[in-house]
């Protein structure tokens, strides 16, 4: 009894002499050192590396699942990649793509400005314990195809077959850095027509060139574009009726045609506005192809119709992504560009929208239902005479 | 009838005295300043020369007289124990007994002055998030007063639910009161305690020597060497609710023979306490005064003070966080550096007074008084900063579980296993492994700017500066005309420029932060002029300007306040009966004056063109074709404000008071209520008008043979009151400004403080009871604007603010469901919303025991009634509706109902003893524990958070949960002093 009583009496010492040491840190401390850099990891600190195209081989379409789970191949295993996209100029979001040689692999880690905590040409090694493997933009039939092998953490919604790891704790224990001061910019592969995927069948197990940073040469303008705009955001944005599809079927009776007159890569809500108050929209419907909103006489709504003083009260005002159509060769590649991006306003140059120029591409080779998508990093990724764009 | 015949006795004399020849008299009664109850035992000393005259103690009824003197000025002092003493010239000719009515003392603090309560009034709670400090600084005898104004403060008590700036606090004169936000300026002379002892206070609806005032009393610190308790004082004090340890040593020298006093205070506060970490104080007190008393007639006084020093402040977090971390007290604000606790969150002061008074005092019923007061340096509160980079807040939404997984499906949050990870990571169980996603974590920080290799800091540490400039010139005088009537008056003018800007504080490892906004980006990334924050120098450099440690940075302004009022007081007295009159005639204007371009509110240039960047033009209009402009000088808001009083009061038998008064006031706005958005642009709110407020209360005392006592019923509408605030609003996607007017306030209860002697000697029983009723009573008008673009996106009533409905509800089928009848759902009635952040009920009953210089005290305290703070986004019929835009019960229940505290009770205890050794020494000791029963769940006030979640279908918002602050568990203060 005694001794417990002492030994109580130490302990209670102890802890408020160290609560008392840390309430007078403050006050005691002129200024604080800068904190050590960060620890950073090599190939030592993980036992087994497999390759991206080697895990994106586990998957199956619509059967996501988490690891290792009856994948013994997957038992701590870890893949290793050097980063090739960057958040920066807000193109990507939320997540970054690290490749190896055998493919490119989507980290969907959930956070801002990631670029400042992984760099751009960085190593980075994630353990696949407890992540999961999905793939996002996959649709079946005919008109569908492949999307892209992801890393994340699953998603019971069943919305997506992955969603963000978003908690830190969590991203601190699967994404590790290599080090920072040691980084190697991914140089990117300049392919041909014929290296391009299969977007029916292939993903980054069968194509090298699925997910890495990869440069595109001639591709020529398809006058063709795609934007999916909402009347209110705060609303269902499944419901067609809150739905406005800029397509290659909806509203293309203008002189624009199938480009909607947008000659920009993408819009912010400042030339989004813009765009629509020239009413260069007024023939699209609201409504998809299955349903389209009604006026009160049963005739189909237009965006025209909402036109009210002429600024669209109507319609929601918002940055929107926009997907620029171009060729290369025969095969269609569309670039996507984000309206959050700082470069969304940029004219397209002219000579490239007039079919004079061709323009050559760098970004990150993606699938989406079947489709080729091309995400560029930044402006100057664009480049029209061997000259990167402003 | 003793009493009566005592004084007819005296009065007879002196009618002798006058028939006997040409020998005078001086008659006259002590009362207590506040309240004109008599003084019982009070020492009056009269002097002619250097030589003592006479010398009286007073009766129960407070009444003096001195008869057979010989023409001729006299020097009459007077002195009571627990008050300030006083002397007086008077001239006694012709023979003529000069009745001086009353000679009124001021209450100095009780026995309990050591325990210094003003301690407690120095957090500075806006930093907090508490809009208000709490009432504190009421020095006087009355019984509730007391309780109220220190015994209540834990809990953050409003004395009858007003706010800070409706007290009006005067240093040697001059209303101290913040030119820009009103609130109560404590924190200028915190650890000065000895210094600023000296106080004169009013209550309520009461006027003073120093002004009309306003309804929420009045307090005039002397301030002034000779009013220095004389003699040395050391003390050392230390305390677990607040700062760790204060050591403090005064010296006054009193009056000297030739005529001069002096006095200096010095302190330093150090350490943190045992409930917040993070929270420290590192703060000196220096106080400096001379005084020279040059003639009889004339006193001039000149002193400086100031508290520079540095104070770590807590923040309020939601209570998800507090139960994951088991702690209602966590603080969010801190974080380990190098293994060092390391505060974000750190105000620092330097603020300097200096003051000139001088006393003019030509005869014995003359006297004149003027002051000139300066207030300067520097007021900076750090927080962090940064661009495009993780919110690096431990308690940000995204960071908790409920943010991935919440029971309510409708919330769309079905991930339990990410939950999980989020809970795991605030595993309070592992604090070492967790610290750095519990807490700040200042080594990433540090990381992210050492990743750029251009030394650009991603996350910085800023300092919001609010810099004043204050100079005040306040005159006033004092005149007794008759025997029954006084006149008070004088003049103030008030001349204030505050710079309002941001610098760098710590680039965390980086070299320079760069001036742009980042909010303004966000929708404008396009265009690179339309996102400096120093559009003039992008223009210039045709860069962003790349901010270095101290450089001032993302906006830079002054506010311009002019003031000048003019008032008097009309004092009668006849008999028993007293009546006051009062009234004061002022005049305000104030503008804002921006020292830096802003590309999102780029104005006109220097000659009046618009300004245009490769083709786009930057310069703005508003919806009346006005310009839109960050840079120069603002329209000026004028305002002519007055205010009145009457107040009426009856003595009967000496013992028992009855009063009446009542008030009207014509205020004007402050300055951090009138502009929409005072950090970028010049736009004034629409419909700034005046605030109006009419006040009235009713008094009855008591005081005799040990008892005393007074209740008080007031009833106080405060109307045309304005509100500004700036926040994230999910629905528009941006940083917005919310301009509410038309606020209408309504405060009345009842104030009930009792006194009782028991049956053995030294033993007493208090109780003091505050019943209010602070409701809201008007439908505010709001207009919404996006930060960016200044630009309308709502304009309409908010529809909730004074009371919300709460809807019949009936069962079918076992489910109980909201009743309808042909006309939509029913009404059942209508819930009022209260003025937030006060208990409106409070009552404590207290045993009071003192014997030898003994003292011991046990008290027992209730509260109930206090309400948490509105956000007026959630009252509105739009967040009431959601995606559908259909209100309905459940939605507006949810969303526009008031959270209610639960109620708490408290007990505390106190004893002390001092000790005189040879007649010249005092030693003594006084401890203080507060909450003994350790109640670590009473919530004292918070905020609700202005954000909304989307449902499932998005046809409903739900709130996010609100942050709260919770009062201190256990705590004590001990303080050892040794006088001589």
């Amino acid at each position: 009894m005694k001794k417990s009583i002492v030994i109580a009496a130490v302990l209670t010492a102890a802890v408020s002499c160290q609560s008392l040491k840390e309430e007078f840190q403050p006050v005691v401390t002129p200024g604080y050192d800068n904190p050590a850099p960060y620890r950073y990891y090599t190939d030592a600190d993980f036992g087994k590396i497999i390759t991206i195209a080697e895990l994106a081989g586990q998957y199956t379409p619509e059967k996501p699942f988490e690891m290792p789970k009856d994948k013994d191949i997957l038992k701590g295993a870890v893949i290793k990649g050097v980063i090739s996209s960057t958040d920066q100029p807000g193109n990507f979001y939320k997540s970054f793509f690290i490749q190896d040689e055998t493919g490119g692999m989507e980290i969907k880690v959930g956070k801002n400005g990631l670029y400042n905590d992984y760099l751009p040409g960085q190593t980075v090694y994630v353990k696949l314990d407890g992540l999961t493997l999905g793939m996002y933009g996959y649709k079946t039939g005919n008109y569908g195809g492949m999307g892209m092998v992801q890393v994340g953490f699953s998603d019971p919604s069943g919305e997506y077959e992955t969603s963000y790891m978003e908690i830190s704790y969590f991203i601190d224990r699967h994404v590790f850095r290599g080090n920072p001061n040691d980084l190697h910019p991914v140089q990117p592969k300049v392919i041909t027509e014929d290296e391009l995927p299969n977007a029916k069948t292939d993903t980054q197990k069968s194509n090298a060139n699925v997910g890495r940073l990869v440069t595109l040469k001639g591709l020529r303008y398809d006058n063709e574009i795609f934007c999916l705009l909402y009347l209110d955001s705060n609303k269902d944005k499944k419901a067609a009726e809150n739905r406005v599809f800029l397509s290659d079927s909806n509203g293309v009776d203008t002189e624009y045609g199938k480009t909607h007159g947008v000659t920009t890569w993408a819009m912010s809500k400042d030339k989004m506005t813009y765009y629509i108050e020239q009413g260069l929209w007024d023939t699209c419907k609201v409504g998809s192809g299955s349903t389209y909103a009604k006026k009160p006489d049963g005739s189909d709504l237009t965006l025209g119709d909402l036109k009210g003083d002429g600024t669209y009260p109507g319609v929601e005002k918002a940055a929107y992504s926009v997907s620029q159509y171009f060729r290369m060769g025969s095969t269609v590649i569309q670039i996507r560009t984000s309206g959050f991006s700082k470069f969304s306003d940029r004219e397209i140059p002219e000579e490239v929208l007039d079919g004079t120029k061709t323009v050559d591409v760098t970004g990150v080779l993606s699938l989406y239902q079947g489709s080729i998508q091309f995400t560029v990093n930044n402006i100057s990724d664009f480049a029209v005479d061997g000259k990167p764009l402003e | 009838m003793r009493k009566a015949i005592l004084s007819f006795a005296l009065l007879l004399l002196a009618v002798a005295a006058v028939a006997q020849g040409f020998t005078g008299g001086i008659t006259a009664t002590v009362v207590n300043r506040s309240g004109r109850l008599p003084i019982e035992g009070a020492k009056v000393v009269l002097t002619q020369g250097d030589e003592a005259v006479a010398s009286v103690t007073t009766g129960p009824d407070g009444k003096f007289g001195f008869s057979g003197l010989d023409n001729g000025s006299y020097t009459l002092s007077v002195e009571a124990e627990d008050f300030v003493g006083t002397q007086i010239n008077v001239l006694v000719e012709k023979g003529f007994v000069r009745d001086l009515v009353f000679v009124t003392l001021s209450p100095s603090s009780s026995i309990k002055e050591d325990i210094d309560d003003s301690n407690f009034a120095e957090f500075d709670l806006t930093d907090t998030g508490y809009s208000d400090a709490p009432t504190i600084l009421f020095g006087s005898n009355d019984v509730y007063s007391k309780v109220a104004g220190y015994g209540f403060s834990a809990v953050r008590f409003k004395n009858r639910g007003y706010n800070s700036e409706t007290e009006d606090v005067y240093l040697a004169g001059v209303k101290m009161n913040d030119a820009l936000t009103g609130y109560s300026p404590y924190s200028l002379w915190s650890g000065l305690n000895e210094a600023m002892r000296s106080k004169d206070t009013a209550m309520g609806l009461e006027t003073s020597e120093y002004g009309v005032g306003g309804f929420n009393g009045m307090t005039n610190i002397s301030g002034i060497p000779s009013s220095v308790r004389p003699g040395w004082r050391f003390s050392v004090l230390s305390n677990s609710a607040l700062y760790r340890l204060r050591v403090m040593a005064n010296y006054a020298s009193g009056q000297l023979d030739n005529g001069w006093s002096y006095a200096f205070n010095v302190s330093a506060r150090v350490g943190g306490n045992d409930w917040v970490k993070g929270v420290y104080y590192k703060s000196l007190s220096f106080y400096g005064g001379v005084e020279k008393k040059i003639t009889d007639e004339h006193r001039l006084a000149l002193i400086a003070f100031a508290t520079p020093g540095e104070r770590g402040a807590q923040n309020a977090s939601t209570q998800e966080v507090y139960d994951l971390m088991g702690d209602n007290m966590y603080n969010s604000n801190w974080g380990y550096q190098n293994g060092k606790v390391r505060n974000s969150r750190v105000r620092r002061t330097f603020e300097p007074v200096i003051a000139l008074k001088y006393d003019f005092t030509p005869s014995d019923g003359f006297s004149a008084s003027a002051t000139a007061l300066y207030r300067t340096g520097k007021n900076g509160y750090t927080a962090l900063d940064w661009y495009d980079a993780m919110d690096p807040r431990p308690d940000y939404y995204r960071n908790l579980p409920s943010y991935s997984y919440f029971e309510d499906e409708d919330y769309n949050r079905s991930n339990d296993e990410k939950a999980a990870w989020a809970t795991e990571m605030w595993n309070r169980n592992y604090p070492k492994t967790y610290a750095n996603y519990q807490h700040l974590n200042w080594d990433r920080l540090y990381n992210v700017n050492y990743n750029n290799k251009d030394g650009r800091s991603k996350y910085a540490l800023e300092e919001r500066h609010v810099d004043q400039n204050d100079l005040n010139f306040a005159g006033s005088f004092k005149w007794r005309l008759t025997d029954f009537m006084k006149v008070n008056g004088g003049l103030s003018l008030k001349w204030n420029r505050t710079e309002n800007y941001k610098s760098v504080n710590d680039l965390l490892g980086g070299r320079y932060y760069l001036n742009v906004d980042q909010f303004a980006e966000r929708d404008f990334a396009a265009n690179e002029a339309l996102i400096q924050n120093d559009l003039d120098y992008f223009l210039r450099n045709g860069a962003a300007q790349k901010m270095e440690k101290g450089g001032k940075y993302g906006y830079d302004y002054l506010a311009q306040i002019r003031r000048a009022k003019a008032w008097a007081n009309a004092e009668f007295n006849k008999g028993g009966f007293s009546a006051t009159v009062a009234a004061s005639l002022g005049y305000e204007s104030f503008w804002r004056e921006g020292l830096v371009r802003k590309g999102l509110f780029a104005g006109l240039d220097d000659n009046g063109d618009e300004i245009v960047y490769k083709g786009v033009t930057l310069t703005s209009y508003d919806q009346y074709g006005r310009v839109i402009t960050s840079k120069g000088k603002s329209g000026v808001s004028r305002f002519l404000t007055y205010s009145g009083k009457l107040g009426l009061a009856y003595t009967l038998n000496g013992s028992h008071r009855f009063s009446a008064n009542l008030g009207y006031f014509n205020d004007a706005p402050t300055f951090n209520q009138a502009f929409i958005s005072a950090r970028t642009r010049n736009s004034i709110i629409d419909g700034l008008t005046t605030i109006k407020s009419f006040s009235t209360d009713v008094n009855y005392e008591f005081s005799a043979n040990g008892f005393s006592g007074r209740i008080t019923g007031y009833c106080t509408k405060i109307m045309d009151q304005t509100d500004v605030m700036s926040f994230y609003d999910d629905s528009q996607q941006s940083f917005t400004n919310f301009a509410m007017t038309g606020i209408d306030q309504r405060h009345m209860g009842i104030e009930l403080g009792v006194k009782v002697p028991l049956f053995v000697d030294g033993l007493s029983a208090s109780g003091v009871l505050s019943w209010g009723d602070f409701i809201y009573t008007s439908t505010p008008h709001m207009v919404q604007t996006v930060d960016n673009s200044a630009k309308i996106v709502r304009e309409e009533d908010v529809k909730y603010w004074k009371s919300h409905p709460e809807f019949k509800k009936t069962t079918i089928g076992g489910i109980e469901v909201y009743d309808q009848d042909a006309d939509g759902y029913i009404v059942k009635r209508q819930i009022r919303h209260h003025v937030p952040s006060t208990p409106q009920l409070a009552a404590e009953l207290a045993l009071n025991y003192r014997y030898n210089y003994w003292f011991f005290e046990v008290n027992g305290q209730y509260f109930a009634h206090s309400y948490l703070d509105m956000n007026p986004l959630y009252r509105t019929s739009f967040a009431c509706a959601g995606g559908d835009g259909v209100e309905t019960p459940q939605e507006i229940e949810a969303m526009a109902s008031q959270e209610e505290f639960a109620p708490a009770f408290l007990l505390n205890a106190s004893v002390g003893k001092s000790w005189y050794i040879n007649r010249k020494y005092n030693i003594g000791f006084s401890l203080e524990v507060k909450n003994i029963l350790d109640n670590r769940n009473v919530r004292t006030g918070g905020y609700e958070q202005t954000r909304l979640i989307k449902s499932t279908g998005k046809d409903r918002y739900y709130p996010f949960d609100p942050k709260y602050f919770y009062m201190q568990g256990a705590n004590y203060m001990l303080n050892l002093y040794f006088r001589f």
